[in-house]
């Protein structure tokens, strides 16, 4: 490389950087504001091409080169453009490859050292335009074409896409890798270019084009589908707009209900509380502990209810009225205090031709006896007659009973 | 505890759509044949079916046979559906030219609401249209501040189930597969009335093209 050459490329670049918000504002308007910038600085741009006037009125515009470098270090989304011009890259690979080689038959190893250098930088372009353009191809559909508003722009930058991906396909096609590998014979380094790392790139790129256009085509589908919509909506309104009587037909009557009308309706309701549920009784428990707030539903009348009046008045007393049975036992007392006779229970209960059952009889009488106060009890004897259980000693059944005064 | 099968069946009765925006773990459970045909006896005892819409993306319960009583709860629906057709529609094309890809509101789209206010807010016309929308009945939104009545919207929305939101303090809502299922019903009337709306719409934008 000359010196010359080194130093023209260190000045435009300086120059690039010195300008780099003119360039940028260039770049993001599409045009450069001329009365902002000195025109010495301007026209030093256009003499280093990075600015140039397509027509004599027009604005000042950046270079095309300029604009690539930009679109592919910020991964701009708007760069639209595939270079798909693979046929011409291969033809000059092919030329280089003839120059390198005849340069070596002939010993002039200098000559073949700058072919080569300038071949691998040829492939090595090649290899990256390709990667360049699939990933503006992805990166254009993993944001589904969010630089376009309308569904119907989007349509449009589909198509485009597909148009670009069915040209690099065709393009990729010019790889005859037979070809290739023949023009490389049998030397190493060239096979290592011509053939590895192109073949390599090659297959990478052919791969992820095809997932391109299938993703391609997938959305082309959806936008279809939206735009269907969209019209199916805008077109439910314009109807109901020009007909707002319109109801449609009752569905739900027909023999056939179509299934899109046929929903059951809801039946589920929460179950209630088991308190007979030993299993619950724990967790039953915990929730009644944590309740702050029982809302128990006061009775509305006691509040509303005057109150009573206070009723001082002596009390009645009351008479308990006693069983005709106890009454019974007491004239059969009397009567043996009358009498001052012993008499027996059943006897007496015969005499008097009761009726109750002899058991409960004799039973009142032993309770009635029993029911005295000890005072009384002393003028009184009374004499259970009766047999011991045959079997079980200890046991005593009663027959009768004697009252007798003592 | 209950099965994973018992938990989709319960919801099936409660009459709720599954789709895979409000509970995609039911929504593959019943994609599998083998596992609807489970749930399906289940649902015939109580005279009911598992049925689906919108291309198998949304599953619901329909009656088996239909009896007196179920052709009532059918007719009520169906009028309740038909009414609220319109309502429904303006506010999808409402949601559809406030945001900003002009994309229609299909099953899983996010709404997020703070954006779609600022933009209704910004534009006179949507916030009439919002205004409209939020007086039918369906929505009976009786507030006259733009806020209430979009938050009134979008209430009743989740309540009828078109929309979720899938995290309380966020207000982004989820589009569900009721929305889908309300793209049927329109193609189904689209189709049965023969109102070709499709071409209505598009002859209507060819025209005012022209003017």
């Amino acid at each position: 490389m000359s010196q010359a050459l080194i130093q023209a490329g260190s000045k435009l670049l300086n120059a690039l950087g010195r300008h780099s918000d003119l360039i940028m504002q260039a770049y993001v308007s599409g045009h450069v504001n001329e009365q902002e910038y000195s025109k010495k600085v301007l026209e030093q741009l256009v003499q280093l091409q990075v600015l140039w006037r397509p027509e004599p009125q027009s604005p000042l515009r950046l270079k095309a080169a300029v604009r690539t470098l930009l679109e592919g270090s910020l991964q701009d989304e708007r760069n639209r453009t595939i270079n798909a011009n693979i046929g011409a890259s291969l033809a000059s690979l092919k030329t280089l490859t003839e120059h390198y080689k005849e340069a070596l038959h002939y010993n002039r190893f200098n000559e073949a050292h700058a072919h080569m250098s300038d071949l691998t930088e040829h492939v090595y372009q090649l290899t990256e335009s390709l990667a360049n353009s699939v990933r503006v191809m992805f990166s254009r559909i993993n944001n589904e074409f969010g630089y376009v508003s309308s569904v119907e722009a989007k349509i449009r930058e589909n198509e485009l896409a597909q148009s670009q991906v069915s040209e690099l396909l065709t393009q990729l096609e010019c790889f005859r890798f037979d070809e290739l590998s023949e023009l490389a014979g049998s030397n190493r380094e060239l096979r290592q270019l011509l053939v590895v790392a192109l073949q390599q790139n090659f297959s990478k790129a052919a791969q992820e084009l095809s997932v391109a256009q299938a993703r391609l085509l997938e959305l082309l589908g959806r936008f279809r589908e939206f735009q269907g919509r969209t019209r199916l909506l805008k077109g439910f309104l314009l109807h109901m707009e020009q007909q707002p009587d319109f109801t449609p037909g009752n569905y739900a009557n027909l023999s056939d209900v179509p299934v899109l009308f046929n929903q059951a309706g809801g039946m589920l309701n929460e179950a209630s509380a088991d308190v007979n549920n030993v299993e619950h009784e724990q967790d039953l428990q915990q929730l009644v502990g944590a309740l702050t707030d029982i809302h128990r539903r006061q009775p509305d009348a006691e509040k509303h209810q005057p109150a009573s009046e206070i009723d001082v008045s002596e009390q009645d007393t009351i008479s308990l009225e006693k069983a005709p049975v106890q009454l019974a036992v007491e004239a059969y007392f009397c009567q043996v205090i009358d009498s001052g006779q012993p008499c027996s229970a059943l006897t007496y209960y015969e005499a008097q031709q009761l009726d109750f059952d002899p058991e409960v009889w004799l039973y009142q009488v032993i309770g009635g006896y029993q029911a005295l106060n000890d005072q009384d009890k002393q003028y009184f004897a009374l004499d259970p007659t009766g047999e011991a259980h045959a079997i079980f000693n200890g046991n005593f059944y009663i027959n009768d009973i004697t009252l007798g005064l003592r | 505890m209950m099965s994973e099968a018992g938990r989709i069946l319960s919801q099936l009765l409660e009459g709720k759509f599954i789709c895979q925006v409000t509970d995609e773990e039911a929504w593959r459970f019943l994609k599998r044949r083998e596992n609807a045909d489970t749930l399906e006896p289940h649902l015939n005892m109580l005279n009911r079916t598992l049925a689906s819409s919108a291309e198998g993306e949304v599953f619901f319960a329909a009656y088996l046979t239909l009896g007196e009583a179920e052709r009532k709860t059918l007719l009520n629906q169906f009028q309740e559906t038909t009414s609220s057709l319109v309502p429904l529609v303006e506010w999808l094309i409402l949601v559809q030219q406030a945001g900003e890809a002009d994309v229609p509101v299909t099953m899983g789209s996010a709404i997020r609401l703070n954006e779609l206010q600022s933009v209704i807010e910004d534009t006179p016309a949507y916030a009439e249209q919002l205004e409209k929308i939020s007086r039918y009945r369906l929505f009976n939104s009786t507030s006259v501040n733009l806020d209430g009545q979009l938050k009134q919207v979008f209430k009743r929305l989740t309540d009828l189930g078109y929309l979720v939101k899938p995290n309380t303090d966020k207000q982004i809502y989820l589009a569900t597969g009721r929305i889908e299922h309300l793209y049927d019903v329109i193609k189904f009337i689209d189709e049965t009335e023969s109102l070709s709306l499709s071409e209505q719409a598009e002859a209507a934008i060819s025209q005012g093209s022209l003017i």
